[in-house]
């Protein structure tokens, strides 16, 4: 494992250009802002309430809201870039062959838009409404 | 690599719990995207699926993952960004434990029992 820039000024004397010292500052600022928005997120939908209940209805009531809509965007957008990021350092750190190194984080990165895509769709091309139990037998017709 | 054997214990749990969060955010991602296709979808059944209690028990020790991370994380702002961090930094590593023990255990006696009480 590649030992890690202690500070400011080693991460800017070892970093090969400035993407990477971006990178770097970018992991500390999101993760400031992640304690923030995780710890948020999982009160409310974990220790709030039983997560066993959590169902169509419940996500789509909250997905209908505006305010959770713009939450979930910021955590989306910061937990994926920090996360992606992350693993794409720690791909570099442990494969060594680079033709692998560089197929494994081509992968990476278009599993990662696809899935960044679908969590951007998921909030806000679609209208929710509170589609109970009732309106889901009318339906299916039972 | 810091001085010192915990040092590198903290920098070995706080990549391995780096790498699981980013799995498991990207699957959350993807079956919360399933309510996209509505209410007979299937999103429920794929819940079904995760409210078996194997799932429960892997979904607290992501809850725990996190606590350690961000606690972690925090030690390695500080780290880098004070003069003084580094002379802490084992004992900043044993109050991330702490820390981490002081919340997991509430959170443990409030979801143990909903997934074995039947609830
Ligand atoms: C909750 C607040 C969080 C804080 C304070 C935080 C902080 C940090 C810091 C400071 C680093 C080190 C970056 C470096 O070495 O340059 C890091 C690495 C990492 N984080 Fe986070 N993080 C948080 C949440 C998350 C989340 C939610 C995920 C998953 C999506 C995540 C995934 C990772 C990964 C994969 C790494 C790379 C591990 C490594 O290089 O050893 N983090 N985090």
């Amino acid at each position: 494992m590649a030992a890690r820039p202690r500070n400011l000024q080693e991460a800017r004397d070892r970093s090969r250009n400035n993407a990477e010292l971006a990178w770097w500052v970018f992991m500390r600022v999101s993760g400031l802002f992640l304690v923030f928005l995780v710890f948020a997120h999982v009160f409310v939908n974990n220790i709030a309430i039983n997560v066993a209940t959590v169902d169509y209805n419940y996500v789509a009531t909250r997905l209908a809201k505006p305010s959770v809509k713009v939450f979930d965007t910021f955590l989306l957008g910061l937990a994926m870039l920090h996360g992606v990021n992350g693993l794409r350092v720690v791909i570099g750190d442990n494969i060594r062959r680079p033709g692998l190194r560089f197929w494994v984080q081509v992968v990476l990165i278009v599993v990662s838009v696809g899935i960044f895509v679908a969590g951007v769709m998921t909030l806000w091309a679609f209208s929710y409404r509170e589609m109970g139990d009732a309106i889901r037998d009318l339906t299916s017709g039972h | 690599m810091y001085r010192g054997r915990e040092g590198q214990w903290a920098y070995f749990l706080h990549r391995i719990t780096g790498v699981a969060l980013v799995l498991y955010l990207m699957l959350h991602v993807f079956d919360i995207s399933l309510v996209m296709y509505g209410p007979d979808g299937p999103f429920n059944a794929f819940l079904m699926f995760y409210h078996q209690w194997p799932f429960r028990i892997g979904l607290v020790l992501v809850i725990a993952a996190v606590v350690y991370h961000a606690l972690n994380g925090l030690r390695i702002i500080l780290l880098d960004f004070t003069t003084w961090g580094i002379r802490y930094q084992r004992v900043m590593w044993y109050t991330v434990l702490g820390v981490t023990t002081v919340i997991g255990v509430p959170v443990l006696v409030k979801i143990l029992p909903e997934i074995f009480g039947g609830a």
